[in-house]
């Protein structure tokens, strides 16, 4: 119903004394609000809301607060490009998605062909969660910024920082889902295997998110009896491997990038107790501020995808503090360039954009799952503890060769 | 070796829970002639529901009370809203449980959420039945398979052995005939349906508290049902027990297989060849495996469409 | 044929679709684009349906199929291949028809309820399969291209992506309108009446399904031509069963049994999708209703309700049914009105925004909002509202609906030409 609200307040506003206003900022959120990944597009959508509100407490941008809109690609690319033309018509200068590569795909390559054709009406696009390696390479163009890890960076820094735990052993088992961001994974752990000294035993890629039982993916796993299992795996495909792999008294440890997904610790049990993640965010990371803050505004703390979504926002809010449009018209090259000199400090370390392929050079909280954790997950006693905050210098992955960035005006 | 009995266990558990969905469905399909596509909906909302009545009353009162739930929403579905379409043909029944799922999923969705929900099987199941190889076995696999051999046997004897049931299959042959003998034939038919639903949301109560309970778990088994049950037979039981086995020893095989056609070809010489021409050749079986179940409905419906046991066509 | 009074509404249909648009903002011209191809897709899919009484569970297949060929030819025409951008649905034409007459072989071999599963099965092996055939279908993130300029037209804009699926839809719709009505066309109706007695009078029934389903398929290919055209990409989701069970649905919803009835279905949802997706989280809900409802109501969808009235047009008494429709319309809209309410307070006293409220009134159930005004889950008003809305709703339309009946049973009987609908699918 929300947009509804806001359809009607911009409509009543624009009626009223359209020729008075100067131009709002229009932010659009492309996200998987019905269909099977909803729950994970539905924590995109709300962390962005949360942080533009805070850009509106501060004055909004260009005279006007900040608009959000919401939009509804039932988890497919196809819709997703119907509602980016939707987004266009309404006028969005910012398109903001995470949940799924494909959709993330569909839609860098939307807003380049419509940057190509409109000149002087540019969109830009934030990538919150779409981690497939071409979308910084071979899909790779200068409106498309990604506020998030890829395979690499999460990998580098489990190793690292699992090594350095003594957790991590000498054989190393890969697990992942048969498309992009698991071949990618599976690829990184490869790249990631001389410098971590580890053998790897066993490498599996599985059908994404159809396997109902995966005790067999368990026995074969058992056989290469390794010590440590690197899964990109996400949803159902990484709570059924881990609950199987519990079930079957498996003594490893799993060095996952999604197991805090919301509902998987406490539907995995005390099986999750142990194993490590590496991802974007994690509130025992910090001093607490930023997520009393969050939980003061919306109720609970930041999850999952939250906290890094509500970081894109505000780096977004560093680079608009640099401009001044005058309330005249908003000119979005300016605003990504703005972006791309922006070094934004999040609770757990700045987050900076790389030029050449507008890859994030972000810090990676690796953890661990423990008893008694300081922010319990899923109204469990269990939580995530801190193990190293891996700085994004060390992180980081060489560009790709394949990113042929045209930058404006070139 | 101990690969081949791992997999052989895991693949006869699995067999076996598929088996305990698509039982109902072969049902109600062989009787009725109804393919209904709201069954693997009435599985997920079996599972639902004992975790909604689980987390007051405990585990086991959930176990007993979705069966129940879920068959009366069966028998108001095949007393209130088939009969209405009935007359317009087989297709529009089937059309009508499509819409039914399609609801389903969504009221799932709006009262517990799209996160899968925490039901847990309770401390007690939770152990290990035996020590395999360096591995725990769980128990609750076999629980799951336990239920679903007493599920078959129980139908097999109502069906064969009882006076209902040769009242049921009567109706199903004949049913003017057994209606001019004084049976009840509708009463007869909701009772099925409803035996089937319950048998669907029964296995939901039990498979969910296994693998995650969300509201995608009716359209991932969902596909898989219908394979079960068409390559076996619609509407024979035996057949969907069969291959309810049959892809369950698949699904655990092929991950072990890393077979491609290139492999084959291979051994003919031709394996240079394959891998250069890429594509289908060089898919590897076990990231296919999920492919796989319906290129056999596919070869079985255009070869023996009664399917492995079925009767007729 | 056709009197002069449907082509007069159809010629003014066309002029509005051809004049209007420009008017429109970017939104409407997309969301009409969507209706075109959703029309074309439905038409194409009822050809099977309502023609020949073959239900596919599988035409997704055929869609992405046409999708994906008209892109590698886009992707060729990108290279210098000099082929005119507007003929680019030809690519899905063929695609369409080739990958039509193989599937359609295999499938026709069986009828009824197996005919449904073997075209799911071909679907889903497309859909499971695709993502691993990176060379044809580009992995998960698909094949992508650019519409190149042709002749002066950049087809950069969307008006004129919608003046080029315009003219394919209508050039399209009016070859399968011809197609119904050829001698071939007819032979289809009989097999879906009877396929036995076509047999005896010497055709070969599975060859003439073939056939059937290969045209089908060959339209359907052409619809995802054009999608892919104004998308510029396609992935291995247009095979998925969501794109299969859509046009099942608004097929049925819009009438399987008149030629217009799935472009009325098509319409329908587009729209409804359009503008109601961003409005509510429960909008597949309301969609899974609606559907249900017709299929249990009205089983020949809308178009056979309204076809259903012109053909009694002169046999009733429009002036004394005019009170009765204006009431059941206002008891659809008090039961819409409940069932609305119901759903999206549902929506938000079960959803995670109301359980934090909850956890900070600790157990208490807190006031929530709902069109822009404040409820208390624990007052008897708050449902006392959707329940009067829905009881009253049902009691208006019960009478309304005897009234109607009466006034139906008055006409005269003598020119009830329209037999009732045909069962579909038939015996398995």
């Amino acid at each position: 119903m929300k947009r509804l609200a806001l359809l009607a307040a911009t409509s009543a506003l624009t009626l009223g004394a359209s020729a008075l206003h100067a131009e709002p900022l229009k932010i659009g959120i492309i996200e998987s609000l019905s269909g099977a990944q909803t729950s994970t597009g539905r924590l995109y959508a709300n962390a962005v809301s949360y942080a533009v509100a805070r850009i509106n407490e501060d004055g909004g941008f260009n005279g006007e607060p900040v608009e959000v809109i919401e939009y509804d690609n039932a988890g497919g690319a196809p819709d997703a490009a119907t509602k980016f033309r939707q987004a266009v018509a309404d006028g969005v200068d910012v398109i903001f998605q995470g949940a799924s590569s494909a959709i993330a795909g569909q839609l860098t390559e939307d807003v380049r062909k419509h940057n190509l054709r409109n000149p002087g009406k540019e969109v830009m696009f934030i990538n919150l969660g779409g981690e497939a390696m071409e979308l910084t390479g071979d899909k790779c163009q200068f409106y498309h910024f990604r506020f998030t890890t890829t395979a690499p960076m999460r990998v580098n820094a489990l190793v690292s920082a699992m090594k350095e735990a003594g957790d991590l052993g000498t054989k190393v088992y890969s697990i992942n889902q048969n498309y992009s961001w698991g071949q990618d994974m599976q690829a990184a752990v490869e790249t990631a295997a001389a410098g971590g000294d580890f053998e790897i035993v066993d490498e599996v890629l599985h059908d994404v998110n159809k396997i109902q039982d995966f005790a067999p993916f368990v026995a074969r796993l058992k056989s290469a009896a390794p010590d440590t299992v690197f899964t990109g795996n996400w949803s159902n495909d990484l709570l059924l491997l881990m609950k199987a792999s519990g079930d079957a008294g498996l003594d490893v440890t799993f060095a996952t990038a999604y197991l805090d997904q919301p509902g998987n610790i406490a539907n995995a049990g005390e099986t999750a107790l142990g194993h490590y993640i590496a991802n974007n965010y994690d509130n025992a990371a910090t001093d607490g501020e930023f997520a009393e803050a969050y939980k003061g505004s919306t109720g609970h703390y930041p999850t999952f995808v939250e906290g890094h979504t509500v970081f894109a926002v505000g780096a977004l809010q560093q680079a608009l503090g640099t401009l001044d449009f005058g309330g005249g018209d908003i000119d979005v090259t300016k605003i990504a360039l703005a972006l791309e000199d922006t070094t934004y400090e999040t609770p757990v370390g700045p987050i900076s954009v790389r030029k050449e392929d507008h890859q994030t050079i972000r810090p990676v909280v690796v953890s661990k799952v423990v008893k008694n954790a300081e922010y319990p997950a899923d109204d469990t006693d269990m939580g995530f503890e801190t193990v190293e905050v891996v700085s994004g210098e060390t992180a980081i992955y060489p560009v790709q060769d394949s990113c042929k960035m045209v930058r404006p005006g070139e | 070796m101990e690969f081949a009995i791992i997999s052989t266990l895991n693949g006869v558990t699995y067999g076996l829970l598929l088996f305990m969905v698509s039982a109902g469905l072969t049902l109600i399909f062989g009787m009725m002639g109804v393919l209904n596509f709201a069954h693997a909906s009435f599985y997920m909302l079996g599972a639902y529901v004992a975790y909604a009545v689980s987390s007051i009353f405990g585990f086991w009162t959930g176990l007993l009370v979705a069966p129940i739930v879920v068959g009366l929403v069966g028998m108001a579905v095949e007393r209130f809203l088939l009969p209405r379409v009935h007359a317009h043909g087989h297709a529009h029944e089937l059309l009508l449980t499509f819409g039914l799922a399609l609801i389903i999923e969504e009221l799932i969705k709006l009262f517990f959420g799209d996160f899968p929900v925490n039901y847990q099987m309770p401390g007690e199941l939770r152990f290990s039945a035996f020590h395999i190889f360096g591995t725990d076995y769980p128990f609750y696999r076999l629980f799951i398979g336990g239920i679903a051999v007493v599920m078959f046997s129980a139908l097999w004897l109502l069906l064969t052995r009882t006076r209902t049931g040769i009242v049921v299959r009567a109706a199903e042959r004949l049913p003017a005939m057994a209606e001019a003998l004084g049976h009840n034939i509708p009463l007869v038919f909701m009772f099925v349906f409803g035996t089937g639903a319950a048998l669907a949301g029964l296995a939901g109560a039990v498979a969910g508290a296994f693998y995650p309970t969300n509201p995608n778990m009716g359209l991932e088994l969902g596909v898989i049902v219908f394979v079960v049950v068409v390559v076996g037979g619609l509407g024979s039981l035996k057949g969907s027990l069969v291959a309810s086995l049959m892809i369950g020893l698949f699904s655990s095989f092929a991950v072990g297989l890393d077979w491609s056609l290139a492999n084959l070809l291979g051994l003919f010489g031709l394996g240079d060849w394959a891998r250069s021409v890429g594509g289908l050749l060089t898919l590897e079986l076990s990231s296919v495996s999920a492919t796989i179940p319906f290129a056999l409905m596919l070869i079985i419906l255009l070869v023996r469409p009664a399917g492995l046991m079925g009767e007729r066509n | 044929m056709p009197n002069l009074r449907t082509l007069l509404i159809l010629a003014v249909l066309l002029v509005l679709l051809i004049a209007v648009p420009p008017f429109l903002g970017l939104g409407w011209q997309n969301a009409l684009v969507n209706v075109l191809i959703a029309s074309l897709f439905a038409l194409a899919f009822n050809l099977l349906i309502g023609q020949a009484g073959l239900l596919s569970f599988g035409h997704a297949a055929y869609f992405g199929v046409g999708a994906f060929a008209a892109l590698h030819l886009m992707l060729a025409v990108e290279d210098g291949l000099p082929f005119p951008t507007p003929l680019l649905p030809l690519a899905g034409a063929a695609a369409g028809l080739l990958v039509g007459l193989v599937a359609g072989y295999f499938a026709t071999m069986r009828s009824g309820v197996y005919f449904a599963l073997v075209t799911l099965a071909i679907a889903e092996l497309f859909h499971s399969l695709a993502p691993r055939l990176e060379g044809l279908f580009g992995g998960e993130s698909g094949v992508s291209s650019m519409r190149m300029p042709w002749q002066g037209f950049t087809f950069g804009s969307m008006i004129e992506v919608y003046y080029l699926t315009l003219a394919w839809v209508v050039i399209c719709g009016l070859g399968l309108w011809a197609y119904t009505r050829t001698p071939f066309g007819r032979l289809t109706l009989a097999l879906r009446d009877n396929e036995q007695r076509v047999r005896f009078l010497g055709y070969n029934a599975h060859a003439s399904k073939v056939i059937i389903f290969a045209v089908s398929a060959m339209f359907t290919g052409v619809a995802g031509a054009l999608q892919a055209i104004s998308n510029e990409t396609a992935n291995y989701s247009l095979f998925g069963s969501i794109v299969s069970s859509q046009v099942v649905l608004q097929t049925f919803v819009g009438g399987a049994t008149v030629f217009f009835g799935p472009v009325i279905g098509a319409t329908a949802f587009a729209l409804f999708s359009f503008l109601v997706s961003d409005l509510t989280r429960s909008w597949l809900l309301y969609q899974g209703l609606i559907f249900v409802l017709i299929m249990l109501y009205a089983p020949s969808g809308i178009g056979g309700v309204v076809h259903h009235h012109i053909r009694n047009r002169r046999q009733l008494d429009w002036a004394r049914l005019a009170g009765p429709y204006l009431m059941a319309l206002a008891g659809g809209l008090l039961i819409t009105g409940g069932v609305v309410f119901l759903v999206e307070s549902a929506s938000v006293l079960f959803g995670e925004e109301y359980a934090r409220l909850r956890h900070a009134a600790e157990g208490g159930l807190p006031a929530f909002d709902l069109f822009g005004a404040e409820w208390s889950p624990v007052s008897v008003l708050t449902w006392i509202i959707p329940a009067a809305l829905l009881l009253g709703g049902i009691a208006v339309l019960i009478r309304a609906r005897r009234e109607i009946d009466t006034l139906w049973a008055r006409k005269d009987p003598s020119d009830d030409t329209l037999a009732e609908t045909a069962p579909l699918g038939g015996e398995a």
